[in-house]
Parts: structure tokens; C-alpha cells; sequence
């Protein structure tokens, strides 16, 4: 395929990535080195506002935005390197507490606070998914042709349920005394509060990102058992080798792409870990980095957003995922390279 | 797997230890969900009851008179039990009697379509038509036992209007499905197709793009949305269009978040299909368009309907996108949920919630059930291999 | 029975949009209104849309959309609805437009208090109240002979003695799940100690005497609440009230409807309100005020405004507030306050009253600090006096990158 079919075939799909994507990514990319802001002025503001029958006027100096004369604010736009990212870091603290020895000092800050949830959330959960999702697929294909249907079925619900919903649904059965945490009360005879402190959300965020996963991995391990070499198989067997040695060198060697295809895309999506954090309100005890993009950029009442260090902590979750993608990529860079040539 | 040799047989502990976990398995992946179908039928005080006895028998709904007797369940369980058999057994091959070839898309959308309005009638106007009067006649065994509301679905799909939000998730899903799959597969066709260095590097951006977090790139996107109209009338003129609240400024870029999946699953679609396929087509004098259109296209169904059913559970299940950049009117069921979670919330809009977000999961539960099949059989034809 | 409700769901529905034409006018251009989700504006809204051609967004994303719908130009949006908090960035921006010529015009049954005058232009018409304040459950403090709490420390004596007489675990309910509600609880506390947040020059003055007395009356609440605290919200406490399990709670006044709700209460008649408590002797109540209303942009013709306004107008009348007397504490004339408004009422005419909510750029800044840094303090993680610097250092970056600090 030449070059020129080979443009006209991808066009579309590349137009719409870099209209929506890569301009808006170029853009974050520079916001990060700039701080914008509104040229502020001191005025004395008179404001009333009701109490119940009566007004209370107070008089006040207040920093407002200057508006110029079409009425639009005034802003300047200033480079300041690697200030934002300076911000987010907060390189200094972190040093004086390695210096000290008093390394939990470092998870007082936010950025690290996060860095260390996302990437325990994302490495903890990623063998999981893998194992669960190919015990499923072990066991679907090992049962009876007639369960098959209606089991996988019910396996896959987990995965197509809506994130907001299927979080929810897990945050009802065990907020306050919902009836699972009542049940586990009953057992135990304690009180017990799985929201009260980090560890126990942490617990429930991995649980509900396997259970909401795992079927995914789940049914592309499936359709990767319908293929396997019977041949192999049988000749496996009649070597004597043992169900787990047959497992161990024929199974999952030719699962491989699969598996990596679900790391990849597992750890993708888990580096953005974001709905776990909003559905089981966790802000308090642990947070994550596309969560602490997301409330700088939410503006407060007074319609105020930390649009630089949004930027700046954008730009750093990325690098983070690059970081994590190069393993598995490496493989799919030599499988290119195999098929090519 | 049917022919097992004898080697190939397994032990009684090995198949009860798998079935074992097989129900374990079952269990937790359908009890969160079974759950909030159960809260959404119950009154406030019910459903959020903590002990679960109280939540499935529904004390304060039955103290209310809505209830289901001995009767009702035994009636609606048997027709439950011959209505799900029905689907999987004769439905399948009702619609292939029908529809065939690149159709059966359609023909399984119908046929879903329709089935899931049978099955609202005969639940909730023929059973109850009939059993109410013998409910009546029946004396104890027509006293109700187990309290169960549609109020929180009236007020939803009625007072709220939630079939509103329902159409426009339909269009927007609709819209990302067609046109994701329509970029897609000729790009994931060019990708595969093409062994240049140059794809792979498109490949691998895609999937750095795919890792940008979402909610920057919505918060880019709100003020050039809002003030397009503004930015584009030197170009358009008075015909430049806002797109805040455009269902189609949404598809956009619903499916440009979504191409890198697609891209990437179609290719390794695409490269399990045999390149000898187009190249005899090419040999025969088609340019690669049409042995693209005469060759690929009838035998690239299977992975497209997975890839397929991959975006519309991102168009569907979107919140973040869609919450922001659409205006009430075209609002989509997801961010719509949302809106009985502000700050003013009480347990009856709670609930009402969950009853939302149940019609919400009724429709996935249609698409799975359909396409169960073509989900595997298209994945063991190649659509992913890494 | 289901098809029979059905049915009338239906006939109700049919009758909401045809059977009301209460609008004393044909309204003929297109007015649109984005606001909050909340019943009150519901209400409004409601009202509005029956002199027709009117398009109503109740938007959980409105502090998102706001500011930049009421920015483009035409601005997309007619109407809007503010409250003192929100308010801000529409001001600052200048989007939104003097209402004097309008109020003289089609106004002339406001009351002179739902005028938010900002320098002496009126800038939005309030049409409720709200704000934090102390509901009890009467019959629990009478049976074992406690009075009505006035300060912190009532309330925590309160809390004790329940908690000791094992009627229930957690007496207290708090509205104090991380981020903005808990930040509203130290924007409470810390006033209500006679601190201030700022200095002069926009610096932050929170580390002081009075921010380690308002922490630690902040904490003291701990030991009588459920120990999930932080992820509990104005709805969780009003469930809380609702199931029993709380006594006492400084709650939003438009919560106290739902305490008498026969479907979801079971404590019908049972909880009473009073003034938000002092946390000093002889101070203001510990609360906020805060007040609700209409704005109109500044990004339309002259006509629509006029259109937009009379609209507004139909929407805060008499009439409307008869119908939805319990929906807030309104500012309207005829509203009849019942003895669920007696504790909003009782805070806002207490004598030194509480301030209105301070919304200003700054405090928005310090609201979102003290949202993120206080969790860590009540978690444990943190003394009190490393809190406080964490906020000043988090709102001083915060506060140079939006430009009002040097």
C-alpha cells in the first residue's frame, strides 16, 4: 500500500484525533509553562444583602477583575517555566522530609499523595484482573455447554454497567450500616465503618475495579481458549504433562498477546483512575491524579480555576502512563518488526 | 471439547472446585446489580432499610397496600422463566428467519426492540389485568406478602420526562457507533495493511492520545464550545452554529476519544483476515478501495460488531463529556441521573435515582443478551491479538 | 391497581402543563433560564413557564456553565439563577446587568430586602433564604431534660449525655464530608471564634489563636458523630435524622421539609429547629447567610432583558408562593413562616447577626484550601497547627496564581 492510499484510508480517524485530541493536548502542553490572570484592582463595594425582614448593607474593599471598555476582563498571560509543575511537586518539602527521614511527610502532598494511590491502585489491580478474569475464563470454558450461555451472560454485567451506577451500587451496600457492613457487624460483633478510614476504601476501590474489569479480560480470554491448539493439547497429554504443566506451556503462552492487550489497555485506563474516587467519596482519605486534575480545574464559587497547575498535573499523569506503557509496547514494537520483515 | 479423552477428563474435586467458584463468581457479579433493582421498587424507608430482610419484604411499601400476593409471584415467576427460555431458544432463529446478510444487525435490534415491549405489556398490563380480580377471589393466598412500588419508575419516565434523556442517548449512541465504526474501520483496514513505520508510530500516538485524562480534555473544549458562534462567524457568517448542547458537537468528539480502541481493535482484526484476500482482488484490477468494499467488507462483520459494541458502551455509559457539554434539553440518561444527586436531594429522589438508573441498565442488558454470541465468536475471530 | 396509577400519573402530567395559565401575560419572546436543580427553583421555573416560550435548564453543571454561558455573546442564556456565592464570577465578569429601570418598571411588588444592591445598583432580586442552622429532636432532649442548645458547647454537653444514656451511638450529625461542605463548616467556626480569614492585603490570617480554637471545636464534634463523617453530606445527615439514628445536627434550614415527610421520616413532628448555635459566648450564631435570586445578562437586547425580566417577575409573585409555602424560607410577600422556618428565622434576625456568606474572589480561593486541607487534620494525619500552615501555603500559591497576591 502506498503512502497516499495508505493517508486516504486513516485521514478521517487522524483528522478527528488531532482536531480533538492533539490540538487540545498542544494546548494543555503550553498552558502548563504560562499562568494567566486577570488584571486585579483594590475598590471599596457596597453590598446589601437580606437577612430576614431587614437588609444588611456592609462596605467593604474587595480585589475585583478590571474590565475594559467592550466589558471584557483584562487579562495577561505570562511564561513562567516550570513554576506550576514547581507548585505541584513541591520539591523543596520533599526533600527536607527525605533529609529528615520523616518520609510520610511526603504524603501530605497532594500530587504525591495521589502518585502513590494511582500507581498502587494501578499495579495492585492489574494482576488481579488478569488472574480473575482467566480463572473465569478457565472455569466458563470447563463448565457445561448448556450453563455456557447464561453465564457468561451474567458475567459480563459487571462490565457493561454504567461506571456512575456500578460504583454507586457498591457504595450503597456498604455505606453507614448498609446491609452488607449491617451482615459483616453481625458477624463480627464490632462496629465496623468502611468508610471511616483509607485502607478499608482503598480495599473496596480494588474490589470494584476487578469486579467492574475483570469481565472484560474475562470474555477476550474466552474467545482466546476457543483457538487454542487441540493438537498441542493432546500431544501435551500424551507427553504425561500435568493439567498445570499444560496450562503453564501451552495455554497461556498462547494467550499472551491477549494478556498484554489487557495490560495494556488495564493500565491505561487505571493510571486515569477517576470515577472510584467521586462514587465512593474517598477525597478525604485517598485521591488520584486525574481526580486532582479534575478539582483544579472545577472552579470554586468564585468561579476561580487552577487552569496552570491543571495543565502541569495533565501533563505529568501522561508522562507517568508512558512510563508504564513501555514495557508491554516494546513487545508489540518487535511483533511490528517481526510481521514486516 | 466434547470428544474428551480419557487423560483430558478431570477429577470430582477439580470440576466441583470450578463450579464452585463459577457461582461465586455469579454471585458477586450480579448481586450489586439485583440489589439496586430490588431498592428501586420499594418505598424510601424500604430501600434504604439496613437489614436486607426488610428491604426485599418491603414492611412500609406493603403498609402502603402495593404489594405482590403468593399468586402474583408464582404466575409472573413461571412466565419469567418461559419468556427468558423463548429468547434464548426461538428468538434467534425468528430473526434470522428474517433477516440475513449485513441486516441482522438490524433484524437483532428489531427483534430486541420489540421483545423488550412485549415484555413491558405482558408485565405490567396483561398480569396484572388478569391477577388483579383473582387476587380478590382469592383470599389469602391473594393478600400481598411482598411489597413492591412502580412509583419511583412513574414519577421518573412520567413526571420527569425521562424518555427524553432516553432519545437523546439513543441519538447521541447512535451518531458514535455509525460514524466510530465508519472512521475506524478504514483506518484500522489502512493501518493493518500498511507495514510502515510509520503506522506503528500512528499507533502508538493513538494510544498516548487514548491516555490524555478525560476531564481535561472536556474543560478545554467548554469555552470554544460555548462561544463558537462568536469564533466562527468571521468564516460561517450568521449561520455559525453554537455547539454547546449539540448532540452531534457530542458525537464528535465521543468517537475521536474513542477512535484510538477502535483503531487499534480493528487492525488486529484486520491483519487476522489474510492479505491474500485484496491481493488476488488487486491482482483482478481493483483499486484498494474497492477491494476494500468487494473483499473486506463481507467478511469484516464479526469484528465490527464487537468493536461496535465496545463504543456504544462508551457512548452510552459517558458522564463526563456529555454532563458538561450538553444543555438540559439534550441531556443523555447518565448526566440526567446526576441531577437527583444535587445538593438539595432527599430519599425519594434517591431512590428515584435508582430507579433511573435501573431503565439505564435495562437496555445493556438487551444489547448483551443479543449479542452475547457476537461478542465471542467475533473476538475468536481475531479482533484482538495484542 | 398499576394501570389505574398509571393512568392518572398521566392525567396529572396532561393537567401540569395545560390546566395552569396563571401568567398575567402572553409572553412572546424566547427567554432561557440555566439555574441550580433544587425544588425552590423548580417552583420558580415552573411559575415562569406558564406565560410561555419559556426554556428552563436546572443544571447540576451550572457553576461550570455559568460564567462562560453568560459570557458569549449573544449570551446563551436570559436568565440566571444566583446565589450570593455564585453570584461572583457574574459580577466580576460584568455579564450581567443593572436591574433599577426593570424593578421600577414591572417590580413594584418586591419587597425592598430581595434588592441585592451592589453599590447601589440593583444587581439580582433574591427570592429565599437559607442557611445553617440547629435542629434537635424534641422529644429526645425532653425526655431526658435537656434544653435548647445555644452555644458548641451545649451541643457537645447534649451529644454526651445522649450518647452516655446509650438511646444512641452517634447523637451528631455533621455536614462534614470533605471538599466544599467541610470547608462551610470552618467558614462557620471560624468567624463565629471572632477570627478573620484575611489581612488587608489579601494575605491569609487563618493561623491564629481563633483558627486553633475553631479546629478544635471542630474536632470535639468527632467524638459524637458517626466515624464515616467525611463523606457525609447534607442528605446523609438528613437520612440520619430520618432513620433515627441522630439527635442533634447545624443543618440548611431547606432541609427541615423533608424531617416531616411521611414517605422517608420516622420522626414526623418530632424534630424542632433553633438558632444555629454560638461558639462564643455573646458572639453571632456560628452560620452563614445566604440568599437566592435572579440575574439577568447583560449579552442580550434591550428587549429581551425587558421580556426576560417580566417573565422573572411572574415567576416570584404572590401566587407561587402560596402554592409552594414549605419549598424554602421565601422572601416573597405572602410567604407564612411555620415552625419549620422558626430556626432560619430565629438565625438571621439574632442580634449580632451572622454575616452573609463572604463571596468574594479570595474567599473562593480559601474556601477550596480549607476543602483540601482540613480532611487531613480530622483524620488524624495532622495537628492543628500544621493544618493551618498547610492552608495558608495552599491558598497563597492558589491566591498568586490568580493574581491577587503579589
Amino acid at each position: 500500500m502506498n503512502f497516499k492510499t495508505f493517508f486516504a484510508f486513516v485521514a478521517p480517524s487522524l483528522f478527528m484525533m488531532i482536531l480533538f485530541i492533539a490540538l487540545p493536548l498542544v494546548s494543555v502542553f503550553i498552558q502548563s509553562f504560562q499562568i494567566t490572570q486577570p488584571v486585579m484592582q483594590n475598590i471599596e463595594v457596597e453590598t446589601c444583602t437580606p437577612g430576614f425582614l431587614t437588609q444588611t448593607c456592609t462596605t467593604e474593599m474587595k480585589t475585583v477583575p478590571t474590565l475594559d471598555e467592550d466589558g471584557k476582563t483584562i487579562t495577561t498571560t505570562e511564561w513562567v517555566g516550570l513554576q506550576s509543575y514547581r507548585n505541584l511537586l513541591q520539591m523543596d518539602k520533599v526533600w527536607a522530609a527525605v533529609s529528615s527521614g520523616n518520609f510520610a511527610e511526603i504524603l501530605q502532598i497532594d500530587f504525591w499523595k495521589a502518585l502513590r494511590f494511582t500507581l498502587m491502585f494501578t499495579l495492585v489491580t492489574l494482576p488481579l484482573v488478569i488472574i480473575v478474569g482467566l480463572l473465569i475464563a478457565l472455569t466458563v470454558n470447563n463448565a457445561a455447554k448448556s450453563v455456557r450461555g447464561p453465564v457468561i451472560f451474567v458475567s459480563l454485567l459487571p462490565f457493561i454497567i454504567t461506571p456512575v451506577i456500578g460504583s454507586l451500587s457498591i457504595y450503597w451496600l456498604f455505606v453507614g450500616d448498609g446491609i452488607l457492613t449491617a451482615m459483616m457487624e453481625r458477624w463480627s460483633g464490632t462496629n465496623i465503618s468502611m468508610f471511616a478510614q483509607a485502607w478499608t476504601i482503598e480495599l473496596l476501590m480494588y474490589f470494584y475495579r476487578v469486579w467492574h474489569v475483570a469481565p472484560f479480560a474475562f470474555v477476550i480470554f474466552y474467545a482466546g481458549l476457543q483457538t487454542v491448539n487441540m493438537d498441542t493439547l493432546e500431544s501435551a497429554v500424551i507427553d504425561g504433562a500435568s493439567r498445570w504443566e499444560r496450562l503453564r506451556h501451552v495455554v497461556i503462552p498462547h494467550l499472551m498477546p491477549l494478556i498484554i492487550f489487557i495490560a495494556l489497555i488495564h493500565l491505561m485506563d487505571c493510571y486515569r483512575v477517576f470515577e472510584e474516587i467521586v462514587g465512593f467519596r474517598s477525597q478525604a482519605h485517598v485521591i488520584s491524579l486525574q481526580w486532582l486534575t479534575f478539582d483544579f480545574l472545577t472552579p470554586d464559587d468564585a468561579g476561580n480555576r487552577a487552569i496552570a497547575r491543571a495543565s502541569a498535573s495533565a501533563m505529568l499523569t501522561m508522562i507517568g502512563i508512558v512510563f508504564l506503557l513501555i514495557l508491554p509496547l516494546r513487545r508489540t514494537w518487535r511483533d511490528h518488526k517481526g510481521s514486516a520483515h | 471439547m466434547s470428544t474428551t479423552s480419557k487423560a483430558m477428563r478431570q477429577s470430582f474435586g477439580l470440576r466441583f472446585s470450578s463450579a464452585a467458584f463459577l457461582v461465586f463468581w455469579c454471585i458477586i457479579a450480579a448481586f450489586p446489580i439485583f440489589w439496586i433493582a430490588v431498592m428501586s421498587i420499594k418505598a424510601p424507608r424500604d430501600a434504604f432499610a439496613d437489614n436486607p430482610w426488610d428491604v426485599i419484604v418491603g414492611p412500609a411499601t406493603l403498609a402502603r397496600g402495593e404489594g405482590l400476593s403468593v399468586l402474583d409471584i408464582a404466575v409472573g415467576l413461571v412466565v419469567l422463566y418461559f419468556a427468558i427460555r423463548w429468547m434464548f431458544t426461538r428468538l434467534p432463529g425468528l430473526i434470522r428467519q428474517y433477516a440475513n446478510g449485513p441486516f441482522i444487525i438490524l433484524g437483532w435490534l428489531a427483534g430486541a426492540v420489540l421483545y423488550a415491549l412485549a415484555f413491558l405489556l405482558v408485565f405490567f398490563v396483561v398480569l396484572p389485568l388478569v391477577l388483579g380480580p383473582l387476587n380478590s377471589v382469592l383470599g389469602p393466598l391473594g393478600e400481598p406478602i411482598l411489597g413492591l412500588t412502580t412509583q419511583h419508575y412513574v414519577a421518573v419516565w412520567g413526571e420527569n420526562e425521562f424518555y427524553r434523556n432516553f432519545l437523546n442517548s439513543m441519538l447521541v449512541t447512535a451518531g458514535v457507533v455509525t460514524i466510530s465504526l465508519t472512521v475506524g474501520t478504514l483506518a484500522g483496514y489502512g493501518l493493518a495493511r500498511s507495514g510502515s513505520d510509520l503506522a506503528f508510530w500512528l499507533l502508538i500516538l493513538a494510544l498516548i492520545f487514548r491516555a490524555l485524562p478525560h476531564s481535561v480534555l472536556v474543560a478545554g473544549y467548554l469555552p470554544w464550545f460555548i462561544n463558537s458562534a462568536e469564533i466562527l462567524r468571521p468564516i460561517f457568517g450568521e449561520l455559525s452554529p453554537t455547539l454547546y448542547g449539540q448532540p452531534w458537537a457530542v458525537i464528535a468528539v465521543l468517537v475521536a476519544i474513542n477512535q484510538p480502541f477502535t483503531i487499534w481493535m480493528l487492525r488486529s482484526f484486520f491483519q487476522n483476515i489474510p492479505a491474500e484476500l485484496d491481493e488476488a482482488a488487486r491482482v483482478d484490477g481493483c483499486s484498494h478501495f474497492q477491494a476494500f468494499r468487494r473483499v473486506i467488507m463481507p467478511v469484516m462483520w464479526p469484528g465490527v460488531i464487537t468493536t461496535g459494541l465496545f463504543s456504544f458502551l462508551l457512548g452510552y455509559n459517558d458522564f463526563l463529556v456529555t454532563a458538561l457539554l450538553l444543555d438540559a434539553q439534550n441531556q443523555t440518561m447518565v448526566p440526567a441521573i446526576a441531577g437527583y444527586f444535587n445538593r438539595e436531594t432527599t430519599t425519594t429522589d434517591q431512590v428515584e435515582a435508582v430507579a433511573a438508573a435501573v431503565s439505564i441498565t435495562a437496555p445493556l442488558f438487551l444489547l448483551v443478551m443479543v449479542f452475547q454470541r457476537q461478542i465471542v465468536s467475533g473476538l475468536t475471530a481475531g479482533a484482538v491479538k495484542g | 391497581m398499576m394501570l389505574k396509577k398509571l393512568a392518572l400519573a398521566g392525567v396529572v402530567s396532561l393537567m401540569g402543563t395545560t390546566a395552569w395559565s396563571a401568567c398575567a401575560f402572553e409572553n412572546e419572546t424566547e427567554v432561557k433560564i440555566l439555574s441550580a436543580g433544587f425544588e425552590a427553583w423548580k417552583a420558580v421555573t415552573d411559575a415562569m413557564a406558564e406565560c410561555g416560550n419559556v426554556q428552563a435548564e436546572l443544571d447540576q453543571e451550572f457553576r461550570t456553565k455559568q460564567p462562560a454561558a453568560f459570557e458569549a455573546n449573544p449570551s446563551l442564556y436570559h436568565l440566571g439563577g444566583v446565589s450570593n456565592g455564585t453570584i461572583t464570577p457574574l459580577l466580576n465578569a460584568g455579564t450581567i446587568r443593572p436591574l433599577d429601570d426593570l424593578v421600577e418598571k414591572y417590580g413594584q411588588h418586591l419587597q425592598p430586602n430581595q434588592l441585592i444592591r451592589i453599590d447601589g445598583k440593583i444587581m439580582a432580586v433574591a427570592m429565599m433564604v437559607n442557611t445553617q442552622h440547629l435542629m434537635y429532636r424534641a422529644d429526645v432532649f425532653e425526655e431526658m431534660g435537656i434544653e435548647t442548645p445555644k452555644t458548641w458547647e451545649d451541643v457537645y454537653a447534649a451529644a454526651a449525655k445522649i450518647k452516655e444514656s446509650g438511646k444512641m451511638d452517634t447523637p451528631l450529625g455533621a455536614t462534614m464530608k470533605s471538599g466544599w461542605n467541610l470547608a462551610q463548616e470552618m467558614v462557620n467556626m471560624l468567624p463565629g471564634h471572632g477570627g478573620n480569614f484575611f489581612n488587608e492585603d489579601n494575605t491569609p490570617a487563618v493561623n491564629s489563636a481563633e483558627g486553633e480554637a475553631a479546629l478544635a471545636t471542630l474536632k470535639a464534634a468527632l467524638e459524637y458523630t458517626d466515624p464515616e463523617v467525611l463523606v457525609s453530606d447534607s442528605t446523609y445527615v438528613q437520612q440520619q435524622f430520618q432513620q433515627e439514628k441522630i439527635a442533634i445536627a447545624n443543618l440548611w434550614a431547606s432541609r427541615a421539609g423533608a424531617m416531616n415527610d411521611e414517605a422517608e421520616s420516622a420522626v414526623v413532628g418530632k424534630v424542632k429547629m433553633a438558632a444555629a448555635p454560638m461558639a462564643m459566648d455573646g458572639g453571632a450564631p456560628a452560620t452563614t447567610l445566604w440568599w437566592d435570586g435572579i440575574v439577568v445578562a447583560s449579552n442580550i437586547s434591550d428587549e429581551e432583558a425587558d421580556a426576560a425580566f417580566r417573565v422573572a417577575m411572574e415567576g416570584l409573585d404572590e401566587e407561587m408562593v402560596k402554592a409552594n409555602n414549605e419549598a424554602a424560607i421565601w422572601l416573597v410577600k405572602g410567604y407564612e413562616p411555620g415552625p419549620l422556618a422558626e430556626g432560619a428565622i430565629a438565625t438571621a434576625t439574632a442580634n449580632p447577626a451572622p454575616p452573609a456568606y463572604p463571596s468574594t474572589t479570595r474567599m473562593g480561593l480559601m474556601h477550596t484550601a480549607l476543602g483540601n486541607e482540613l480532611p487531613a487534620f480530622l483524620t488524624g494525619s495532622r495537628d492543628a497547627a500544621a493544618t493551618l500552615v498547610a492552608i495558608e501555603e495552599a491558598y497563597t500559591t492558589a491566591a498568586k496564581e490568580a493574581g491577587i497576591l503579589e
